[in-house]
């Protein structure tokens, strides 16, 4: 089998390309254009802080809570949009790929690195958050970046794997929506993981075990406070520590296999 | 369920010739009664019902391409010329056979591939290029040569979709002549525009011509294939019915239709 070169010159260029169109269309024709990258979550943020911090009184035992919300909203924003914007990705460019040949992964990476800078000017507005909540700076930040890369990696599986189906049957791009709103409760985003580990460790331990729950938890335990409960210092057998790990390897592997054997039919197909 | 897949090779050879094709058969899988959808694949699965007819396109072309032929393929709509063009330009798989392709092949399946509306004239160019291959300082470089050639030289930032049809075709086509690879792949898309376009379109023939330029053109001008073509194929229905040279070939054609 021969092996592509997975980013020669012109694949290179291309992808750039991509990405700086989709960037471009997102906010066209709206006032505020680029802002709106940052003014959405900031506004998921006002919304849930309301109600969930002010109305509810939940997560008051938690240092920089409001900060640890938006550091988690942040995040899962990313992680929705990473995945929709990636399973859409080869029905979006359909055009494209009926015209010209093309690896076909590369308008799945280019919809989801608009989500990547996306993220990116998002982490900077915690980041300042963080530091206005009185925050101390530290060299942990750094350990951000391999959660989001695993966040990152996650979601490009489950955009091959989704994404290859999505050609043929329409279907996954509904069942996507629903699961992704049950996922959301699924993740200690809007709740404190502790408020869950009060009433049942087992739920707790099995939350953490969720890739998307222990990223999530890695990022604000570097980021915020290292009062966070994370998947490391909460579940003892090192075994099971790794599952969260492997499940993203697995989703990565099986999307890739799946996406390059369904990948030769895109063109027929879409 | 399983589909077969042929093979479709890329080399570099100074004395291979441009492309080979051996025994090339291509069919698709038609959908029946909706089989769109999960439920319908379901409950087709549950009664047997395969969900799609096969469609035999291609059934087993042989040809070669030397290099520095400028080759005309022709023959009735659904003849199976598009889906020959492609398959060579690596967009649909070939089902069975063995394709070779010798250099660097560009194709034009159409003009102005990723072509915009929401962009402006500006922004295509440089979508359209990297489409096509260039590197932005390539485009950089020729930039002002398109637009000029073009004559659209005040609508640069202009969104496209401000642009009349024919503007558009002009712009495309002042990019698409600039690409140069071994071998390219035309499939009709010069068919368009008014005459002052077909005339630059005439010259740009002539200059692929005069430079040996390795050339596919699918086409129904048979005037075209005489004038430009130095060998010709006629398919139908899926086979090549006729080969050779380009007066016997267009002759054969125009038979065809009439009979």
């Amino acid at each position: 089998m021969k092996i592509p070169r997975v980013l020669n010159r012109k694949n290179r260029i291309l992808l750039k390309e991509l990405t700086k169109t989709d960037f471009k269309l997102r906010y066209q024709g709206s006032v505020l254009g680029y802002l709106w990258a940052l003014l959405r979550p900031l506004m998921m943020f006002a919304i849930l802080y309301i109600v969930f911090s002010k109305l509810l009184r939940i997560g008051n035992d938690i240092p920089h809570y409001p900060v640890y919300l938006l550091c988690g909203t942040t995040l899962w924003s990313f992680f929705t949009e990473c995945t929709s914007q990636g399973i859409q990705a080869i029905i979006v460019r359909g055009d494209l790929l009926r015209k010209i040949s093309f690896p076909k992964y590369i308008v799945v990476v280019s919809s989801q690195l608009t989500a990547l800078i996306n993220l990116g000017i998002n982490l900077i507005v915690v980041v300042v958050f963080a530091l206005i909540n009185g925050v101390a700076p530290s060299w942990s930040w750094f350990l951000v970046i391999p959660a989001v890369l695993e966040l990152y990696l996650l979601s490009l599986g489950i955009a091959f794997l989704l994404g290859s189906i999505n050609v043929k049957y329409r279907d996954i791009t509904s069942i996507w929506d629903v699961l992704v709103q049950a996922l959301f409760y699924a993740v200690p985003i809007i709740y404190p993981i502790s408020m869950v580990a009060g009433t049942s460790a087992l739920a707790a331990k099995i939350i953490l075990l969720n890739p998307i729950a222990q990223a999530i938890q890695d990022i604000r335990f570097n980021l915020i406070t290292p009062e966070t409960i994370t998947t490391w210092n909460y579940i003892n057998n090192p075994f099971i520590v790794i599952i969260p790990i492997l499940f993203v390897l697995i989703i990565l592997i099986a999307g890739a296999i799946t996406f390059r054997k369904k990948s030769k039919f895109f063109a027929e197909e879409v | 369920m399983k589909r077969s897949i042929g093979t479709r090779t890329e080399i570099s050879s100074p004395t291979a010739p441009a492309i080979t094709v051996k025994n090339l058969h291509k069919s698709f899988r038609l959908p029946t009664e909706q089989s769109f959808g999960l439920k319908q694949t379901i409950f087709n699965r549950l009664r047997g019902i395969k969900g799609y007819k096969e469609q035999k396109v291609l059934k087993g072309l042989d040809f070669e391409i030397k290099q520095g032929e400028f080759l005309g393929i022709v023959g009735r709509n659904g003849s199976g010329k598009s889906t020959l063009l492609k398959i060579l330009a690596g967009i649909y798989y070939p089902e069975k056979g063995e394709i070779t392709i010798n250099g660097n092949l560009v194709p034009f399946i159409e003009l102005g591939v990723g072509f915009n509306p929401e962009l402006t004239g500006r922004e295509n160019v440089y979508m359209n290029g990297a489409l096509l291959g260039f590197s932005n300082a390539e485009m950089d470089k020729m930039y002002d040569d398109i637009w000029k050639f073009a004559e659209l030289e005040p609508f640069q930032d202009q969104k496209l979709k401000n642009y009349s049809s024919g503007m558009q075709v002009r712009l495309a086509f002042s990019i698409a002549i600039r690409a140069r690879g071994d071998i390219l792949l035309l499939d009709e898309v010069l068919a368009v525009g008014d005459a002052a376009f077909q005339q630059k379109c005439n010259d740009y023939f002539k200059e692929l011509k005069k430079h040996h330029q390795t050339v596919i053109l699918v086409t129904h001008s048979m005037e075209d294939v005489k004038r430009f073509c130095t060998r010709a194929i006629l398919l139908e229905s899926g086979k090549i019915i006729e080969e050779g040279d380009p007066h016997k070939v267009a002759n054969a054609y125009t038979k065809m239709l009439l009979s």
